[in-house]
């Protein structure tokens, strides 16, 4: 193999070719006349294709070479972007631009990289994608499991509901599996590979950041909806995870565009329109906040000892609560705050293993999560005002108040803000956007 | 009284697990049959078959006909098994017990799961394990009676007992009735009753609770004044800590009362803290005992012995405590504060359980129960307590007990153990006046490795009194883990005639077994979750051993240009890493120049001689401990010296970048003697999570420690189960290489120094064994308390004799090898041989009082 070349020094990207046989995609990429990259998804198990699906998947696996590419793209975020093989239709290139520019906002902003002009997948306009039709798909639901509390919320939710349905999850995570595990449900591990020069690449100085994964875990359970015969996807991501992390540059910068509503119609439209009529791919907890899903996740104690929402550690599974919960991370403050309403104390504490909001060295972790003289964090947690209602609530309560962080909100925080600014009950009532199915739609009664 | 000798009784209690096979059931006979031939008047109290009592709670708890059918079938199927299993023959017994049940399942009181109704199906799963037993034990011959344990225990209601309380977990007044032991050794000489029950006045069958067979045991000891009631169970008895904790928990030879119901009240679960009272009142005495190995003596319980001198018997800890922490200045002096306070906790039927008081504060300690996690019953109390005084939560916390009887009396012995407390936050301090322990509370998170931690130091300090055989019994790992505990035969017992020879020669002298090396290398080598190794030279730089550890296959790893230059020289063609510590900056440019690999740890470097790493790339040493703040214990790693503190990694990384460097690897280094393999999982996993948000990382370095154990009662290094922590974390972590610098672990028993006795002496009770080697060849005993065996080689297998502080010829009062060393009489002229002596002995000798250290001779 020939050495690798600084990414950041490549004119174009191409999207090269892609591939399944036998269970495994492959996704090749390139910069310039540079090595392949080759990443590799693994289906195990993975039944013979029936001949009606084949368009189907041929389209869904196209569509996971463009979005799985953005891994590789944004390593030198070259000026242009190459398309090998049948060209793009106006609407599909359009689709891919939005993905990447809101995908690699984040990433833009922490490497002071101006993607606006930069990033325009070719189009023909001539080429026309063939609509999609129907191509009976067995009424059952893939649930992406993550090892945190929202899909095992989704999960309990539509057990109420009696769905038919089976786990699933992308790449190696005991943490996950036992969570998978827990549900009771019949699961489905898929595998990824990212290419190893990609590694090479980072160490050679090449651009690094966030990348919209949830955009390419959707991609890849669209394919495996078609391979084993699934006619819904249903993600978790709630109402919060629609709204921007911070502004810059006159841009949206939102840590978590590929969980919000946006994402989600173009995906579920483009998927309907030019993939299979009958997969709809959609998210469960879309009409809620993060309280109100942390209060459903409080009905039910069968996931303390197993699930986990941190960040530093999402693939080992530990016995202890620290093994889980790292408490230093946004997503270990703002689970803790969230669950603290709705949980008894001694549950909570038991459950993360000690008490976060009397340790008064995490001051600054919360103040960022209040939104009180930081921007929120760049990490999938609520918004401010939901903490700030969580933190007023604790504020109210003889068994909270005392706590370091809850009587320092109470005295420091809390009389800068209005009273309207730090009531609860409205952020628990669902909201009417979402696209839930119409199967489903009992659920927003049901949960209140 | 009757001029009959009094009959003499034992009462024998088996649980679930011991009573559900055939195989289990011979040897309860054998037991059985063993005192029947002693002449004793035998009683066996038996629970339900294992797993029946839960079955009968969900059935007893379901709001359904179809349920209650379905666990009765399974419940009926067991059964029926378990009669075939046994090749039974009168089946009318058990047929009654099974009718019985299907009338209470099919009876109209099912419905509203009246509490007189549960009481009598809870009651079933004795009924039926001990007509079982009864029709066994006759097969085996033995002339076994069904005595129905309601006849005689007669359960009485406590003051303030709810409905729920007196059928569901009644108790008994069990007072000796001479009467009744006579009368029923008159029927017979064995007997099989059930337990965990009893009869109220009305007639109605009642329930014991929980623990409640023992305690029906506890009952009949007292009734018949048993000679000794006997639990068999499945272990064999109370330990000195909980053995999954601590493997080198002491079984418990002997308690007396007070300390056994401490113990099971603070922790240990082999006994329920319920029955101990009973026998205590009738001075029966009360022993453990392991049905499986019924050779081993068990745990006895009795009266205090009269000549039992204070020591410390068991450390145990309880998890999930909260605390209650009440503040009130109108509290001094003020008539009733306490007492309207602790009516809350009344009210809300929370039951306290340590105390602490101040003018000021009242804290206290509540239980985990299934209410406080459950439901808000804490947020309730907080608000009554509210209007009272300011509350504070203080959770989740564990209760760390020391037990034994004397405990004021062993304090000025603790003081290493309270040093070990003194680094954590401890919220709350008990001592009752009984004297009987001493209770520190603290964060939970600390106290799982805080325990054997402690049950070392009570066993350092002579608090916990192991040596004495009448009280300590051998340790649970011994017992139960036998083929653990095996460690290799030391290289010199087969070695000790050359030995001898090349002390004639000259002493002191250390002296290495490169064989030894050259295994441990390749031990390391075979975990292959570590993609490079490199021995940490500053261990025993000595030239052969470099040598022979390079052609190993290890890089090596400097800390000073003097290494540096002797790994040139030794092994030119092995990988180096620069290490160094507050060095100087001339001293990593000569390294860079040299193609080593640099490690920094600290900003300084960057912040004022940056350029000089530009375009090259480094590896970063952490401090994973400063930055996780939620571990008190870890914290400790901000005192040291070494490693960047996380809260610094953003700074190195914007300063690396500004100069142009890349960071190619993250370090950290735990510490040292570590014999736990989940330690450098954590380590691993933590630098894996760092690694991951900086792109240029390739290379994650997790250090050395590796444990070598010192002592008889320490465990070698499970390197499989290393293997097998680091392979987990590496499947999840695939792009970085494992790198690992172990320096110790490679030469440490490779190496011993021989010495030469040079005089004894005697002063006070203390005796004294002098050697030509002292504190100038090996500091470690002054320096860090480090323990090395010292063997008389010249007499190897005489007996061991009074204990002797083994010392060298330094003029230092802390030139001490050893502490209470058993050898045999040593004579002036016998060489003694200090064991594990290859790693920082030689390399950190002197000259001090200008005497020559050891020398250096390689086998």
């Amino acid at each position: 193999m020939s050495a690798l070349l600084d990414p950041r020094q490549a004119q174009a990207f191409r999207f090269v070719r892609c591939t399944y046989h036998d269970g495994e995609a492959q996704l090749v990429y390139a910069f310039d006349n540079g090595s392949e990259l080759i990443e590799r998804i693994g289906f195990p198990d993975a039944p013979a294709l029936p001949a009606e699906r084949k368009p189907a998947f041929a389209a869904a696996l196209r569509l996971l070479h463009l979005i799985a590419g953005v891994s590789y793209y944004k390593a030198g975020v070259p000026n242009e972007i190459a398309i090998e093989g049948e060209p793009l239709d106006a609407g599909l290139a359009q689709f891919m631009d939005t993905v990447y520019t809101h995908g690699l906002a984040e990433f833009a902003y922490h490497n002071k990289v101006d993607l606006r002009g930069r990033i325009r997948f070719p189009r023909h306009d001539n080429a026309t994608q063939p609509p999609a039709t129907r191509v009976n798909l067995p009424r059952r639901t893939l649930v992406p499991i993550g090892g945190g509390k929202d899909s095992l919320v989704s999960v309990e939710m539509l057990k109420r509901v009696n769905e038919p349905m089976s786990a699933v999850w992308v790449g190696d995570s005991a943490l996950i599996a036992s969570c998978a595990q827990r549900t009771g449900l019949p699961t489905l591990n898929l595998k990824r590979r990212l290419a190893p020069e990609l590694f090479e690449y980072n160490r050679l100085g090449a651009y690094n950041g966030h990348i919209p994964v949830t955009a390419i875990n959707s991609a890849i359970l669209i394919c495996a909806a078609i391979l084993y015969g699934f006619d819904a996807i249903a993600f978790s991501n709630e109402a919060s995870a629609s709204a921007a992390t911070l502004e810059y540059d006159g841009q949206p910068v939102n840590h978590q565009w590929s969980k919000s509503l946006d994402f989600e119609r173009g995906l579920r439209e483009y998927t309907k329109s030019h993939i299979a009529a009958d997969l709809d791919y959609f998210s469960v907890l879309r009409p809620w906040s993060e309280l109100a899903v942390t209060r459903a996740f409080a009905h039910g104690v069968q996931y303390d000892g197993v699930f986990s929402s941190c960040n530093r550690n999402f693939r080992i599974r530990g016995e202890k609560p620290a093994d889980r919960w790292c408490g230093q991370c946004p997503k270990c403050h703002f689970v803790f705050l969230a669950l603290a309403p709705f949980v008894a104390k001694p549950r909570l504490l038991a459950i993360f293993g000690r008490n976060l909001l009397d340790d008064a060295a995490l001051a600054p972790g919360f103040d960022a999560l209040l939104e009180y003289r930081e921007h929120k964090p760049f990490e999938c947690v609520g918004e401010g005002r939901e903490s700030r209602a969580a933190m007023q609530a604790l504020s109210l309560r003889p068994e909270w108040r005392e706590d370091a962080l809850v009587a320092r909100f109470a005295e420091e925080i809390a009389p800068q803000l209005g009273a309207d600014e730090l009531a609860l009950a409205p952020l628990l009532t669902p909201s009417a956007t979402h696209f839930l199915p119409f199967r489903l739609q009992g659920l927003l009664h049901a949960h209140a | 009284m009757s001029d009959q000798p009094a009959a003499s009784w034992i009462v024998l209690k088996f649980g679930g697990t011991s009573v559900s096979t055939r195989a289990h059931w011979d040897k309860i006979a054998a037991i059985a049959r063993a005192w029947r031939e002693r002449g004793k008047q035998v009683l066996i109290v038996v629970s339900a078959l294992s797993g029946i009592t839960d079955q009968l709670k969900v059935l007893t708890e379901a709001h359904a006909d179809a349920p209650r059918r379905a666990i009765r079938d399974a419940i009926v199927a067991r059964h029926e098994s378990m009669f075939a299993e046994m090749q039974l023959a009168d089946r009318a017994p058990l047929q009654y017990w099974l009718e019985r049940l299907d009338a209470l399942v099919a009876n109209a009181r099912a419905e509203a799961g009246g509490l007189p109704w549960q009481a009598e199906v809870l009651a079933l799963g004795e009924q039926l394990s001990s007509t079982l037993g009864v029709t066994c034990l006759n097969r085996l011959n033995l002339a076994a009676q069904w005595l129905d344990a309601r006849e005689h225990l007669h359960a009485q209601p406590l003051p303030n007992q709810n409905a729920w309380g007196r059928y569901l977990s009644a108790s008994v007044p069990a007072a000796p009735d001479p009467v009744f032991a006579q009368a029923l050794a008159a029927r017979g000489g064995l007997f099989v009753t059930q337990g965990f029950m009893a009869r109220n006045a009305q007639g109605e069958t009642v329930i014991l609770g929980r623990g409640g067979s023992d305690t029906s045991a506890s009952y009949f000891g007292a009734l018949l004044k048993a000679e000794k009631v006997e639990i068999w169970t499945d272990v064999a008895g109370m330990f000195s800590a909980n053995p999954r904790q601590v493997p080198n928990a002491r079984l418990l030879a002997r308690l007396d009362y007070e300390e056994a119901q401490e113990i099971a009240t603070t922790g240990a679960k082999v006994l329920h803290p319920r029955c101990i009272n009973p026998v205590r009142e009738a001075r029966v005495p009360l022993a453990i005992r392991d049905t499986n190995f019924p050779e081993l003596p068990g745990t006895e319980i009795g009266a205090v012995a009269p000549d039992a001198a204070p020591s410390v018997k068991a450390i145990s800890s309880r998890g999930g405590i909260t605390l209650i922490s009440m503040e009130s200045i109108g509290m001094w002096q003020q008539v009733g504060f306490l007492a309207d306070v602790f009516e809350h906790f009344k009210r809300h039927g929370l039951s306290i359980d340590l105390v602490g008081t101040s003018e000021t504060n009242v804290t206290v300690s509540l239980d985990p129960t299934e209410n406080l996690v459950n439901s808000d019953v804490l947020s309730a109390l907080c608000a009554d307590l509210a209007k009272v005084c300011r509350v504070k939560v203080i959770a989740p916390c564990a209760a760390i007990t020391l037990v034994g009887r004397g405990m004021r009396s062993m304090l000025h012995k603790l003081s290493g153990v309270l040093a070990e407390f003194g680094a954590q936050r401890v919220h709350l301090i008990s001592q009752s006046s009984n004297n009987l322990n001493l209770t520190f509370v603290v964060d939970e998170v600390i106290a799982a490795d805080l325990v054997p931690t402690l049950h070392d130091l009570l066993i350092r300090a002579e608090a916990m009194r192991v040596e004495d055989a009448a009280v300590f019994g051998p340790r649970w790992r011994d017992l139960y883990k036998k083929e653990q505990s095996a460690r290799a035969e030391s290289w010199w017992i087969a070695r000790r005639a050359e030995l001898l020879a090349l002390a004639e020669a000259r002493t002191p002298c250390y002296v290495y077994d490169l064989a030894t090396v050259r295994a441990r290398a390749q031990a390391l080598r075979t975990i292959s979750p570590v993609d490079r190794w490199f021995y940490a030279i500053k261990a025993n730089a000595h030239p052969a051993l470099l040598k022979e550890i390079a052609t190993q296959g290890f890089g090596l790893e400097c800390v000073s240009p003097g290494e540096l230059e002797r790994a040139v020289q030794v092994a030119p063609e092995a990988t180096r890493l620069f290490t160094p510590n507050f060095a100087p900056r001339a001293e990593y440019a000569a390294a860079r120049a040299g193609g080593v690999a640099l490690t920094l740890d600290n900003l300084h470097p960057f912040e004022r001689w940056g350029e000089d790493f530009s375009g090259h790339e480094i590896f970063l040493r952490l401090d994973l401990g400063a930055g996780r703040g939620h571990h008190d214990k870890v914290k400790t790693g901000a005192q040291s010296k070494f490693g960047l503190a996380l809260d610094e990694l953003d700074e190195f990384r914007r300063l690396a970048h500004r100069h142009g460097v890349r960071i190619a690897g993250l370090h950290a280094h735990l510490g040292s003697g570590i014999l736990d393999a989940a330690h450098w999982k954590d380590v691993y996993v933590q630098l894996a999570s760092l690694g991951e948000k900086i792109g240029s990382v390739r290379v994650l370095n997790i250090g050395g420690g590796l444990g070598v154990p010192a002592r008889g009662d320490e465990i070698s290094l499970d390197l499989a189960a290393l293997g097998g922590a680091l392979a987990e974390v590496k499947a999840a972590y695939p792009q970085f290489e494992l790198w690992a610098e172990p320096g110790r672990y490679l030469v440490a028993d490779a190496g011993v120094i021989l010495a030469r006795v040079t005089q004894t002496k005697r002063k006070g009770d203390t005796r004294y064994v002098g050697c030509d080697a002292g504190m100038n060849s090996l500091i470690r005993p002054a320096l860090y308390e480090a323990y090395h065996e010292i063997v008389n080689l010249t007499r190897m297998y005489a007996a061991p004799a009074e204990p002797v502080q083994v010392v060298g010829p330094i003029c230092e009062s802390g030139d001490v090898l050893g502490n209470n060393r058993r050898l045999p009489p040593t004579c002036e002229g016998d060489v003694l041989l200090i064991a594990q002596a290859g790693a920082y002995g030689a390399a950190m000798a002197s000259h001090y009082n200008l005497r020559e250290p050891a020398g250096e001779v390689i086998l």
